[in-house]
């Protein structure tokens, strides 16, 4: 953009925290996501606790509903946000430091609404507890044989990991917020920064710290979608006992996890004024890495249809043929027109420098990306093996409010993060300006 | 009687001279601070490889073995046996020591920040807001008349915006 004009260190800092003291409209959207998060999730996720989870569609072929879906699509959106931060920190990618913050914020509420979804699958979640290994009177151990227990620990590891590396990242800007503050806020940044002054030795320390942090962190991500995929593959139903399960669930992951944070940072640009910070770049450099995981996500999933076409057995087949033209074909075509062929838009330049089509490209591809989990649960226990296995599912009125809701779960955890953190990087924004040197200035 | 002086600068090379001169004088107890990571300060005032990658080696080793341990210990201690598989399951336990490889590195790490980097430091110290928005500060501690003296006419030699003497020390 030529009209650009660079942000002096001062007003980033004014701008930035400006952000943190929202309008009306902040005030009545978080209300508005709240109640539906309130009404939409947590009532009819207390009825299910009240009455069992025969409310859900879930029936005795098809044993997982639409919960966990929606937990893999969750899952899968918080990848990205931590995974892209911690690899373009590594690579020293300029790009990066406007809007990995807010990215960041993504994964970690998006792990938090995909714990829930756990919760929510399980029942009786009284006894979740039993999936930790912990002492107890019963002198039970869980069983760490199974993917299950992989996935306890992955996802508890990924949503410590995440908090700490948003939590470290942060600190300068906490301590930014205190210096502009006043009174409790004040204190209760000066709690938060733990006493930061920008000291060489504390930039130094943060540093290494950081560094390493985004070198655990990058192993961990691809883990974790593995393992989320093991909780299928290692079991022998049809559509699902796969090898390519791993880095499709991977792909699928980072692919829809950089469509949201197409989607968030056109929100936060528009809505939080940000324009001086968020820019073309991003929206550029996000474009192409949308399109190269589009071809890979394509490419897999060409490759899972060949397995059951190749398998040569009628198992296989059979399922195969159920999902691309069965009761669900449509949305099997509609998730293939959503995350194939939609995204080779970007191919044209126009339209990955737009930022309002590369939004709308965002929302489809998140949309077809639900459609693929949704699809993986829907058309694969239902046909299993011996036509007596076969069954039927659609997802119940209880299952569509929870899904519903959990978007305002999200909506409303990411509007606390607003208002807590410089959703932007102050001092990595500053980074990326002239440097405040004789010979530039 | 101040125990520190204080400098704010506008200009990246100035402080970071200023640091240097100071260290070739004698002084060691100093501290720069900016609004942001400042390579060349930190080798001025003489910091080198962090200790806290021995932290995150530290927790990713302990880690590993817990992990494994954890996992073989839970087998051993509730025996579920499946088909006459192997009781101690080395391939799946190996996922749980990656795991906790990761856990353990991370929470390692994290103590090894707070411990290198001094934190939590919530004590009253010589600190500018200035220095967290657009410009470096540079603050020695200082006992001597003589001391403080020659500490400032380095900061005004190396150009100074602003030159102060602080109760606080670093």
């Amino acid at each position: 953009m030529s009209d650009y004009v660079e942000p002096r260190y001062d007003e980033v800092n004014r701008e930035i925290l400006q952000t943190m003291q929202p309008s009306p409209q902040y005030w009545r959207l978080l209300g508005l996501s709240f109640a539906i998060a309130i009404v939409c999730f947590v009532g009819p996720w207390v009825y299910m606790m009240m009455v069992g989870i025969g409310p859900s569609g879930n029936n005795r072929n098809a044993v997982w509903s639409t919960y966990l879906a929606n937990f893999i699509f969750w899952i899968g959106l918080s990848h990205s946000g931590t995974l892209l931060s911690a690899v373009l920190h590594i690579t020293q990618s300029e790009w990066r430091k406007a809007i990995y913050r807010s990215a960041e914020a993504m994964t970690l509420f998006s792990l938090v609404t995909a714990a829930l979804f756990i919760m929510v699958h399980v029942g009786r979640i009284w006894f979740v507890h039993w999936t930790v290994p912990i002492p107890n009177q019963m002198e039970m151990w869980p069983n760490f044989r199974s993917p299950l227990m992989f996935d306890v620990m992955a996802i508890a590891t990924y949503l410590t990991a995440s908090s700490i590396f948003i939590y470290m990242g942060s600190l300068p800007d906490f301590a930014a917020v205190r210096d502009a503050s006043e009174g409790l806020r004040r204190k209760i940044y000066t709690i938060m920064c733990f006493g930061w002054r920008g000291t060489a030795k504390q930039w130094h320390t943060l540093h290494w710290a950081y560094t390493f942090f985004a070198v655990f962190i990058i192993p961990l991500a691809v883990s974790v979608h593995s393992i989320v995929s093991w909780d299928f593959a290692l079991s022998i139903v049809p559509g699902m006992h796969q090898t390519i399960f791993a880095p499709y669930f991977v792909t699928g992951a980072i692919y829809s996890g950089t469509a949201g944070i197409v989607s968030v940072m056109y929100m936060l640009r528009k809505y939080m004024h940000l324009e001086r910070y968020i820019r073309q770049i991003h929206v550029v450099n996000l474009g192409k890495l949308l399109i190269v995981l589009s071809l890979l996500w394509t490419y897999i999933n060409i490759l899972e249809v060949f397995t059951g076409w190749y398998s040569g057995t009628s198992f296989e087949y059979e399922q195969l043929k159920f999902k691309l033209f069965g009761f669900y074909a449509p949305l099997y075509w509609e998730m293939v027109t959503f995350c194939a062929l939609v995204p080779l838009l970007i191919f044209f330049k126009r339209i990955r420098e737009s930022w309002n089509m590369m939004f709308v490209i965002s929302i489809l591809v998140n949309i077809g990306m639900f459609t693929e989990r949704f699809l993986i649960v829907a058309t694969t226990q239902p046909r299993k093996f011996l036509p007596d296995a076969f069954g039927f599912y659609i997802p119940s009125i209880v299952e569509i409010s929870i899904a519903i809701g959990s978007f305002a779960v999200f909506t409303t955890l990411f509007l606390i993060f607003v208002k807590v953190f410089p959703c932007v990087s102050i001092y990595e924004v500053k980074e990326t300006l002239k440097p405040l040197r004789r010979e530039v200035a | 009687m101040s125990t520190s002086i204080m400098a704010l600068f506008e200009y990246e090379e100035d402080v970071i001279s200023a640091a240097r001169q100071l260290r070739k004088s004698g002084f060691d107890e100093l501290s720069v601070m900016s609004p942001i990571p400042l390579h060349e300060a930190e080798e001025a005032v003489g910091l080198e490889k962090s200790p806290v990658r021995r932290f995150s080696l530290a927790g990713a080793i302990i880690g590993a073995i817990s992990g494994f341990a954890l996992a073989t210990f839970s087998a051993l201690t509730f025996i579920l046996p499946t088909g006459g598989r192997a009781v101690v399951a080395v391939p799946p336990f190996l996922i749980i020591a990656y795991e906790m490889t990761i856990l353990l590195g991370v929470l390692f790490t994290l103590v090894g920040f707070f411990i290198v980097a001094r934190l939590p430091a919530w004590r009253d110290a010589a600190y500018r807001v200035e220095s967290n928005i657009d410009l470096f500060s540079l603050v020695v501690n200082v006992v001597a008349d003589g001391d403080r003296k020659e500490a400032e006419k380095i900061f005004r030699d190396a150009g100074a915006k602003e030159v102060s003497e602080e109760d606080k020390r670093i």
